[in-house]
């Protein structure tokens, strides 16, 4: 197989993406509705933890702030998997009706073309939620600003994304195998209202469950650790960059296998 | 109103959500990670209150609270703001337009089907699952027969707050910013993710001026109720019964405006 | 000359789903499934030449596309082997694919938002298309059809004639040594068909690249095809020249005659006099079919005006179309 390097792929996809925008642009009341929908959502999620710490001072010893601080690490994190890798969604369509077929006949790698196909711009209508919840956090817990805590921040919320990535990856391939997978992407997609909080609360059963079985705690929890709470952290936070890389690759590797064994559905 | 054709209808809808029996497996899967993510939660949230009942409820009533609210989405959900858009943005709405079943009605009997499969499947196992682990909580006398009707109640309103968000489909491409909106504000204000009782009062004054709390707090609260008040109960249900027909006219007003909208311009 | 594909006894199976009827049947379904395996192809072998055109026919669930697919390398075969272009194609899918094009007559393949001049400039930089290489081939395009107005429109404000002409475009952009084109004139008017039909025999004969064209219409294969192959129920029925073809059921040619009066009973005549010929009769003509081995056809027509006064007649060849219906119900022998 020939591979093709990296600046080649970064230009297709600034072409791709550029052409995507600009096109985007005309349908500008879509665009408008969902940063709104988008909006909405999150803003629901602070509403919860306001009405939550009006009746109880805290979860499981975290307070407010903390909570608050996990919830924008997790909208932040999320951002790629929103913006990137939307196309996910439309994988069980295309592969039901069939059209999946024409992105086999390109000569460049199948997970990129199709990944590189949509891009969801509402998604930055929620990192500028999560960047904003993230900061106002930060500055009532009174974190210093320091250049490696910032570059703490990029590293880990990198190391998040990457999880989510994969785990979303993970279960649009199932489609691949099962019809009617959309309870699978469902599902995963679930585990990101999850991440929000802090994986103590659970019994160590679940806490073991939550990180190795589904890595919903490296979503926020494990990472944001580094910034919250630098006198304890784990090994398990140090490591979580490196468990991103893995799972990321291993999801990718899933997602190509179950592409090439698709047989196509009808013509 | 022949009940036969739909009852066709319905049967078809049972067949076809037992073709996936994976997508049955985890759904139930999700239901239960949700649970325990609930629980857990719940939990160390009245750890750190210190206190056996916050707002009037305890923990155990917010368990049952919440796992019977998750378990009245997952079969109140239909999706009809999604299929309503997709069938106007595709085209297909002429055809269904043409059908010898007004649309309104031939789309809530097709779910009909997916209603009794996921009742049996998700809401009543739920259920005694429930009552059993809290043993005794959940009081078993009139009050089932309250909630029932209360629930058909819901449901009506459900359906035609969903009819009349899916119509506005008719006016805007965008159905995911739409439907986003739409769930968000019906979780939240309808007391399905926090139970009212929790609300800030103002906000709950607010809350119950508006239809939402009558599909999930309403049915819930009458079902918690060991020995309800007759005063209550009939207030509960008038209520539900005053939106549901307020709601029904308004849907059905608003499809029969924006229609003929549309029959003039002509699409 | 060495070929460009070369199929040795290629065999696909398929493992499907049997799935029981009814409530009952879906209940059933939930708790055991039964599996059956289907042969989609079943040992093919053929070998096609660089610069041919291939007309590969059959009916719905041939087996055709699953063919196809092998092809391109998005299916490997149970058994057998492929060349295409001297490579194995599912082993070396992607650098296979640079050396094909392909069009699906349903389903565009470009970016649906798009300009077409966009979705070239993206292929360019897929293909990696020299920039000369890219400027004469959008120059030859502009030489055989008025192009311009397809490029600044967005794919998905295209009729479907416009769309099918782009895609067509698209997929011989990098000059690539094959083009596989599953029915491309689906689903389009006589004009727009004619059009289509004009635009491939151009780009195959300037270009020299080998055309396999899966298709139900029978006026692309005589508009295009030299060569046809059919297959049925995954086995290989016919593989030769499309003129050998209608050679195969015998040289029958019919002879349309109109006359004045009672046409049946005048039929009924003419059966008589021609014992050797099937004779029929709708409400204007009478048709005569004439097996060539055994009469001439202008012997016929002067028996015919002997006894008869006709007014009018015609001479139809037996069309590829009734050739192939015949052998899709009837097979070779």
């Amino acid at each position: 197989m020939e591979h093709r390097s990296l600046r080649f792929y970064l230009r297709i996809y600034g072409r791709i993406l550029a052409q995507d925008l600009k096109s985007k642009m005309s349908y500008r009341a879509d665009f408008i509705i969902s940063t709104i929908g988008m909006l909405f959502t999150n803003i629901a999620g602070f509403i919860s933890f306001w009405i939550l710490f009006g009746s109880f001072p805290s979860i499981g010893g975290w307070r407010y702030e903390e909570i608050l601080f996990l919830y924008g690490f997790s909208l932040v994190s999320l951002t790629p998997v929103q913006c990137l890798f939307d196309n996910n969604w439309n994988l069980r369509s295309s592969v039901y009706s069939g059209d999946f077929i024409k992105y086999c006949f390109r000569p460049i790698n199948l997970f990129f073309y199709y990944q590189s196909e949509v891009f969801d711009i509402k998604g930055l209508g929620q990192l500028a939620f999560g960047i904003g919840t993230l900061c106002y956090a930060w500055g009532k817990l009174g974190i210093a600003v320091t250049v490696l805590s910032v570059l703490r921040t990029i590293i880990f919320l990198c190391t998040a994304s990457l999880i989510m990535v994969a785990l979303q990856n993970a279960a649009a391939a199932t489609c691949f195998w099962i019809q009617n997978s959309f309870y699978v992407l469902d599902f995963v997609t679930r585990f990101k209202d999850y991440a929000r909080y802090p994986v103590t609360i659970f019994s160590p059963v679940f806490r073991f469950l939550f990180t190795f079985v589904m890595p919903i705690a490296f979503i926020a929890y494990y990472p944001s650790l580094v910034i919250l709470r630098p006198d304890e952290v784990p090994l398990l936070s140090w490591l979580s960059p490196l468990f991103g890389i893995v799972f990321f690759y291993l999801s990718y590797r899933f997602w190509m296998f179950g592409a090439m064994r698709y047989s196509g559905t009808g013509s | 109103m022949k009940l036969k054709r739909y009852l066709t209808l319905t049967r078809a809808g049972i067949i076809e959500s037992l073709q996936f029996r994976l997508s049955a497996f985890i759904m139930v899967l999700g239901n239960l990670l949700y649970l325990i993510v609930v629980y857990f939660l719940w939990r160390s949230i009245y750890d750190s209150a210190g206190t056996d009942a916050v707002g009037g409820m305890t923990f155990t009533d917010t368990l049952i609270y919440l796992v019977l609210a998750t378990a009245l989405f997952g079969f109140m959900e239909m999706y009809a703001v999604w299929e309503i858009g997709r069938s106007i943005q595709s085209g297909q709405i002429v055809l269904d337009l043409l059908k010898p079943i007004p649309y309104r009605r031939y789309l809530f009997w097709s779910y009909s089907g997916s209603f009794v499969t996921q009742f049996c499947f998700t809401f009543l196992p739920t259920f005694l699952v429930v009552a059993l682990v809290t043993h005794g909580a959940i009081h078993f006398g009139l009050n089932l027969l309250f909630f029932v009707v209360s629930v058909v109640l819901a449901v009506s309103i459900n359906y035609s707050i969903d009819f009349l968000v899916g119509t506005i489909c008719l006016y805007t491409e965008s159905i995911w910013g739409i439907n986003i909106m739409k769930q968000v504000i019906v979780l939240l204000l309808s007391g399905a993710t926090i139970p009212l009782a929790f609300f800030p009062a103002a906000l709950r004054q607010v809350v119950n001026c508006l239809p939402f709390a009558s599909i999930y707090n309403a049915p819930l609260t009458l079902l918690l109720e060991p020995r309800p008040e007759p005063r209550m109960v009939l207030e509960t249900l008038g209520m539900q019964l005053l939106w549901a027909v307020v709601m029904n006219i308004l849907s059905k007003g608003f499809w029969r405006i924006s229609l003929r909208q549309i029959t003039v311009n002509g699409g | 000359m060495t070929p460009i594909i070369e199929i040795k006894h290629i065999t696909k199976e398929f493992r499907v789903l049997n799935r029981r009827e009814g409530l009952r049947g879906s209940l059933q379904d939930l708790f055991s499934r039964n599996y059956k395996i289907v042969r989609a192809v079943d040992d093919i072998s053929m070998e096609i030449g660089q610069g041919e055109i291939v007309g590969y026919l059959g009916p719905n669930g041939a087996g055709k596309s699953t063919t196809i697919k092998m092809m391109t390398g998005v299916l490997e075969p149970t058994s057998g082997e492929i060349l295409v272009a001297g490579s194995v194609p599912y082993r070396s899918r992607t650098k296979n694919a640079g050396q094909i094009g392909v069009v699906f007559g349903q389903r565009s393949q470009l970016w649906w938002a798009l300009p077409l001049i966009e979705s070239f400039r993206l292929l360019k930089d897929i293909y990696c298309i020299p920039d000369a290489a890219y400027q004469e081939m959008l120059d030859f395009y502009r030489s055989l059809m008025d192009i311009e107005p397809l490029l600044h429109k967005p794919v998905r404000q295209m009729s479907l004639g416009q769309r099918t002409l782009s895609d067509i475009l698209a997929a011989f952009l990098h000059d690539p040594k094959i083009v596989f084109l599953d029915e491309p004139t689906i689903g389009l008017d006589v004009a727009m068909k004619a059009r289509i039909r004009t635009l491939i025999h151009a780009l195959n004969r300037e270009k020299h690249t080998t055309v396999i064209l899966t298709t139900h219409d029978m006026g692309d294969v005589d508009a295009l095809c030299r060569r046809i192959v059919i297959i049925d129920k995954g086995r290989m029925l016919y593989d030769n020249d499309i003129t050998h073809l209608r050679g195969f059921f015998g040289a029958y040619r019919t002879l349309k005659v109109r006359m004045d009066g009672d046409l049946a009973a005048q039929a009924a005549v003419i059966r008589k006099e021609l014992p050797d010929c099937s004779v029929t009769a709708d409400e204007e003509w009478i048709s005569v079919l004439v097996n060539e081995e055994q009469a001439r056809v202008l012997d016929v027509l002067a028996l015919l005006q002997k006894t008869h006064d006709i007014r009018d007649m015609q001479l139809q060849e037996i069309s590829t179309e009734e050739v192939i219906k015949k052998i899709y119900e009837e097979g070779v022998q």
